[in-house]
């Protein structure tokens, strides 16, 4: 009798151990520090956020055993030497399978040139270069929506607005921030207007007097801004300096906190901003305020604007991974990606492609927004008219 | 009795090289090793003009940079196959260098210091704007190994390319150290020490810096072709001048003027990151302080440390 | 008409911060012989600093400037001193690379203790004045007007005080000079603490002006040396006509030509002067 009960009892232990907590480590590559520190910071902020929230909430759930994430994040400073490294760290010494993050389109397409061939599913985050969802990368799959898209909405927008001539200043050495002027151009066109001119300015210009005198001189009815917000910030007040009137248009992102270091209230007062509908605090949703308020109270600082593309990231994995049923199957996990709908605890307001978050190319579209400076808060004001099927289908034919 | 001391050294540290692979328990410090191989055919280079020679180049990773992309620029537009597209590489590298080194050496010391720095900084913008030809900030991707999965080798294994580095590694410096033994490696160290001297005796002194320069590009060009094939992605971010301020530290740090030096010193660079992951901020104080602190009491390098311990090791015997 | 001018002032506020970093560079390469690479990052430490006062410790912005030029003058002592009278001696290359260490370090320290994030030193200086269609920022003209007077400070202190003509005679002759009676290891520190109090000062305009952040004091160091060259080693004219040139260039070929290569312009001219007038614009043979 006894010899069953402590069988039994063995028995009974053996199983809750089998069944007892193990642990998923999820991998980060993201810019710690330099210059893309602004973007990737806060997004390896919100993977640690929501992985926290998921284990507070009992962890990931595969039959009867429960996953807790823990998140090992390495710093690529932006570079794409150092992103290979970070992931190659993750995969082959810390026996990572998925990796988040990846805010920068340049460390991000090094990364993305090889991950097709590891055991891995790469998430993407705020990286705008849109080739990376154009390789047909099925472990890929990427929350922040290519510039050119949010372009193409943008030029429809200032159109509809009446401006035929609109002046450029943009940060065009860069690949998306070309490509969102020529789809803004493109739409522009369509409706009769014209671009009169693409002055250029780099990361580490701060003096953009030069190019906007030129501007003022072409007496154009718009101007568009596209680039950094650090020097975007200066293009604004050296616009109000040197005399322009015209309504300013921009694709920059950026917390009021980064452009009243440079300008003041009024100097930045009418401006618009055009892109995703990333966080806003006077137009999100409960899911963005509660995100603005757990990681405030997590960070001690506000979350950046981009910095929900991480968050969301984490929840679709937790999702794709409870939906394939497997940690080991990264084939399974990236496949369930690809059939997953927007999931509940998402920030950003995603517009799902056949019903799913991400389509076939693994790229998730968000709402494009007009957001306006007003008495020193960007207000949101409307949407942008944006057409997430007919660009996914636009995507799946470039290479 | 020294020669064949030099020559056992050299014979171990080469079997080391070859067995390493298999030495390497982590994956990880494979790819590492191949990097680090890769700045060595770069160091070597930067040896000939820094060391030999007495000028430092601020644009060696410039270099690298247009190795890089005409690699995988002649294997897109002309359909090149990988070894021939290597090969040439170096060459486009040697004509870019004729270009920058004619204005550039007609000036001594820092302002030739500057001077390249300053090309350096124009091939960066040049490759970051130039977007018709090298696709800007996106960078090229996809750029293919030497060979296929089928075939005699299989190149997508990593141990495939670290072989095939290390061949290029060594041919490099057995290079580098035929032509420093030459009369043209002479020269270069006479130009050194006494500029003036060498001029005064006739030699035409333009046309060894000259040559020097070259062929230190040459080997910069090369470095960043093997780079391009290894990596299969390239953008500009990784040839500026930060990284030709690696080349400069690993000569310095592996010991100027000789053949050892950028070995050490490639694999000090390389390595020495990984083991430093703290913020950003603390490994750039770190290795600037290396700089400073090397140059005040090491100015030759680990090797000049090592030799120097090894004739009082010798002298104490006696 | 209006835009010629309106480029041409737009320059003139830029190559007044490049004539300031000229200037320190030149003192220290002109009189000592070293390619203060470091410059830049220091004078961009001085602007941090003026900022961390103003914004940390509620200084008034010109006592916060005072401070920082004490903190440089010490800081550019402790350099000559630690970093490069150690390699004095020792071949030319040394003190390049010493120079290149000190840049890295002082990114970094600036990196640690003052953020990633752009600093804008506040002023309240918001008014514009428009003069027949030319427009310029209040700001801008006191910058203007303190780049003339530092750049009038330090030719009188150069032509007329003992100290001076002691720098002026160590850098045309050190030997004679130390037969003279000067005292030939007190100047190599007075002409770091100079040099850095400038670089000092052009930090302070550029960060009230413009903006600090990591990458841009390399950014200016090299384009000070652009100036050095074009305007000739350890003149203090050809600073101020080689900085107020490359800045008007500058800005005229962005505003006329194209903007993408802006920053190119400034090696373009440092590579022609080298290949055809080495002196630069107001150098001696």
């Amino acid at each position: 009798m006894r010899l069953t009960a402590i069988t039994a009892a063995f028995a009974l232990t053996a199983t809750a151990a089998l069944a007892a907590d193990k642990t998923l480590d999820i991998g980060v590559s993201d810019a710690l520090t330099g210059g893309g520190a602004v973007y990737g910071l806060p997004q390896a902020n919100a993977v640690h956020l929501a992985a926290k929230e998921i284990n507070a909430a009992g962890g990931i759930k595969i039959g009867d055993d429960m996953y807790t994430l823990n998140v090992i994040a390495y710093d690529d400073k932006a570079n794409p030497t150092e992103a290979s490294n970070a992931v190659r760290k993750l995969i082959d010494r810390d026996g990572v399978k998925y990796i988040l993050g990846f805010c920068c389109s340049g460390a991000t397409g090094a990364v993305a040139s090889f991950i097709e061939n590891e055991d891995a599913v790469m998430l993407v985050g705020n990286a705008a270069e849109r080739s990376i969802t154009t390789r047909e990368i099925s472990n890929l799959t990427r929350t922040r929506p290519p510039a050119d898209y949010t372009g193409a909405a943008a030029g429809t927008f200032v159109a509809e607005k009446g401006h035929k001539r609109v002046a450029v200043l943009g940060a065009l050495d860069v690949g998306f921030y070309a490509s969102y002027v020529d789809a803004f151009e493109k739409e522009l066109n369509k409706a009769g207007g014209k671009i009169v001119s693409r002055e250029a300015f780099g990361l580490k210009d701060r003096d953009m007097s030069p190019q906007l005198t030129k501007i003022r001189g072409q007496e154009p009815d718009a101007i568009l801004v596209v680039g950094y917000v650090e020097p975007a910030a200066f293009i604004y007040r050296q616009s109000v300096e040197l005399g322009i009137d015209v309504p300013r248009y921009g694709f920059t992102s950026g917390s009021e906190e980064q452009f009243l270091r440079v300008a003041t209230s009024e100097q930045m007062e009418g401006v618009w901003d055009l892109r995703p509908t990333e966080l806003t605090l006077l137009s999100a949703s409960d899911n963005g305020k509660a995100y603005h308020a757990n990681y405030s109270a997590e960070f001690g600082i506000a979350p950046s604007p981009s910095s929900p593309y991480a968050y969301d990231q984490t929840y679709a994995l937790k999702d794709a991974i409870e939906a394939a049923g497997t940690v080991e199957d990264t084939a399974a996990v990236a496949a369930a990606l690809r059939e997953l709908s927007v999931p509940d605890e998402v920030v950003m307001q995603y517009l799902p492609v056949d019903g799913k978050m991400f389509d076939e190319n693994g790229q998730a579209y968000t709402s494009n927004g007009a957001f306006q400076w007003q008495s020193g808060n960007w207000v949101f004001v409307q949407d942008l008219p944006s057409d997430a099927a007919a660009y996914s289908a636009f995507l799946s034919t470039i290479d | 009795m020294t020669l064949n001391r030099t020559f056992v050294f050299y014979a171990l540290a080469l079997v080391g090289f070859i067995l390493l692979p298999q030495l390497i328990a982590v994956k990880y410090y494979l790819h590492l090793s191949i990097l680090a191989l890769i700045w060595v055919i770069a160091a070597q280079g930067q040896n000939l003009i820094q060391g030999y020679t007495g000028y430092v180049s601020i644009v060696q990773a410039g270099f690298m940079g247009i190795g890089a992309y005409s690699t995988a620029l002649m294997g897109i537009h002309f359909n090149m196959p990988v070894w021939l597209s290597i090969t040439l590489a170096p060459f486009v590298t040697a004509f870019f260098a004729l270009l920058t080194g004619y204005p550039s050496l007609r000036v001594k010391g820092h302002y030739f210091a500057i001077v390249t720095l300053a090309f350096n900084m124009v091939i960066f913008i040049v490759l970051m704007n130039f977007h018709q030809l090298t696709q800007g900030e996106a960078g090229i991707t996809g750029i293919p190994k030497p060979g296929g999965r089928e075939g005699l080798l299989n190149w997508r294994d990593r141990e495939t390319y670290y072989y095939f580095v290390l061949i290029i590694a060594v041919l490099t410096t057995i290079l580098a150290a035929l032509i420093v033994r030459s009369r043209v490696g002479q020269t270069l160290v006479a130009i050194r020490q006494n500029e003036g001297l060498v001029g005064a005796i006739g030699i035409a002194a333009w046309k060894y810096k000259l040559f020097a320069f070259v062929i230190s590009a040459m080997f910069g060009g090369l470095a960043g072709a093997v780079y391009a094939h290894y990596q299969s992605f390239i953008n500009p971010e990784i040839f500026g001048v930060a990284q030709s301020l690696d080349a400069i530290l690993a000569v310095i740090v592996g010991g100027s003027g000789t053949i050892s030096g950028p070995v050490i010193g490639a694999f000090f660079v390389v390595f020495l990151p990984e083991y430093l992951r703290f913020a950003d901020s603390f490994r750039l104080i770190l290795y600037g302080l290396v700089l400073v602190l090397a140059t005040i009491f090491m100015p030759r390098g680990i090797v000049g440390v090592t030799s120097d311990l090894v004739s009082k090791w010798q002298s104490r015997k006696k | 008409m209006v835009e010629v001018i309106q480029q041409i002032i737009n320059g003139v506020a830029i190559g007044g911060v490049y004539v300031l970093i000229a200037l320190g560079l030149t003192t220290v390469f002109g009189i000592l012989g070293i390619a203060h690479f470091a410059h830049g990052s220091i004078s961009m430490f001085g602007g941090y600093l003026t900022f961390f006062f103003v914004t940390g410790w509620g200084f008034t912005l010109l006592l916060a400037i005072l401070v920082s030029l004490i903190v440089g003058l010490i800081l550019g002592f402790l350099v000559e001193l630690l970093a490069y009278r150690p390699v004095r001696n020792a071949s030319h290359i040394n003190a390049f690379i010493v120079a290149l260490g000190l840049t890295m370090m002082v990114e970094g320290l600036n990196l640690e203790f003052f953020g990633h994030e752009q600093i804008v030193i506040p002023t309240n200086l918001s008014r514009v004045f428009n003069i027949g269609g030319v427009t310029i920022p209040e700001l801008r003209l006191y910058v203007i007007l303190a780049a003339a007077l530092l750049i009038i400070a330090m030719t009188l202190f150069v032509e007329k005080t003992k100290t001076g003509q002691a720098i002026r005679a160590v850098a045309e002759n050190r030997d004679a000079a130390i037969l003279m009676g000067v005292n030939v290891n007190t100047i190599p520190l007075v002409v770091f603490s100079i040099s850095t109090a400038l670089g000092v000062c052009a930090g302070v305009m550029v960060g009230s002006l413009f903006a600090i952040a990591p990458g841009i004091g390399e950014g200016l160091v090299v384009k000070g040396f652009a100036v050095l060259i074009l305007g000739g080693l350890g003149s203090i004219p050809g600073a101020v006509v080689g900085g107020l040139v490359l800045g008007i260039t500058e800005a005229l070929a962005a505003g006329f030509i194209s903007s993408a290569y802006k920053d190119v312009i400034a090696f373009v001219v440092m590579i022609g002067v080298l290949l055809f007038r080495p002196q630069g614009l107001m150098g001696k043979e």
